[in-house]
């Protein structure tokens, strides 16, 4: 018989699943980080806003890598629904806590698909995943650095505005 | 053809000479080509079976289900369901076993 799926597919199908449920999560990111830029932006807090608009961006940039990869080696790409963002924050700090987890979850479904790749030995998705794999631990070393802050000048009025003003996306 | 599963309702097949997919609905066979078959995966692998037991979700228990870019359209009742998943799984079981032994 035939090897038809490996002819139509360059991937392994199980690991497009997984590929797919991950270009759910990067839009989820995106969407969450826009809520937050939403709410730094009616705080007057305008570099923490500009930086979350970059972020989201970058998760987009991620989702359409991955949505891109997938099509071109054959397989089939879904558009995802995002739903459950959450707006409310009570503080500037507790945004860039609740981003790092967020990343430290993105980290932790990427080195799951890795993972699943090397157990199916789909080289192919396991290189394309070691720049999201560096990518990552980029990422959560930004969000630790500005946490960093918080411990270092704290959180009181005044405090809060230099924190702002030191807030860049790389 | 080349028979990939049968499962109580369903029958899936390959065929090498036109390189597509076959399910043979018992009524009714329609030809899939890969993508279709990985979309058909996708719409089957989302219903959620739970719901065709309670009646707030799914009071008729029935699942509607357009193929092939709408080109098809089926109604699937709870048991016709559960057996297309099995067959959507196990077919692409087979399929996977096939290429571990093809190379």
């Amino acid at each position: 018989m035939k090897d038809i799926v490996r002819q139509k597919i360059g991937i392994n199908v199980d690991v497009m699943d997984l590929l797919n449920e991950q270009i759910s999560k990067e839009a989820h990111s995106a969407a969450i980080y826009l809520a937050m830029a939403s709410w730094c932006d009616h705080n007057g807090l305008t570099n923490s806003a500009e930086f979350f608009y970059k972020q989201s961006a970058e998760e987009r940039e991620h989702m359409l890598r991955i949505f891109k990869f997938i099509n071109d080696n054959g397989g089939t790409a879904y558009s995802p629904e995002v739903s459950n963002i959450n707006h409310e924050y009570s503080s500037l700090q507790e945004i860039f806590e609740t981003a790092l987890d967020q990343e430290i979850e993105i980290s932790k479904s990427i080195h799951n698909i890795v993972s699943r790749c090397r157990k199916v030995q789909d080289f192919g998705s396991e290189n394309f995943l070691q720049w999201f794999v560096q990518e990552q631990m980029e990422e959560e070393n930004q969000f630790r650095r500005i946490l960093e802050m918080f411990d270092l000048m704290g959180t009181d009025g005044i405090a809060l505005k230099f924190i702002d003003e030191r807030i860049k996306h790389d | 053809m080349n028979l990939l599963y049968k499962s109580y309702y369903f029958t899936s097949y390959q065929c090498d000479r036109s390189r597509c997919f076959y399910i043979d609905f018992g009524h009714k066979q329609v030809k899939f080509s890969f993508c279709q078959l990985l979309a058909m995966r996708q719409k089957v692998q989302r219903i959620d079976i739970s719901s065709h037991f309670d009646k707030d979700l799914n009071y008729n228990g029935i699942e509607v289900i357009t193929l092939c870019n709408r080109e098809h359209l089926f109604v699937f009742d709870t048991l016709q369901v559960i057996d297309l998943k099995e067959l959507l799984r196990s077919t692409f079981g087979i399929l996977e076993l096939n290429s571990l032994v093809s190379h």
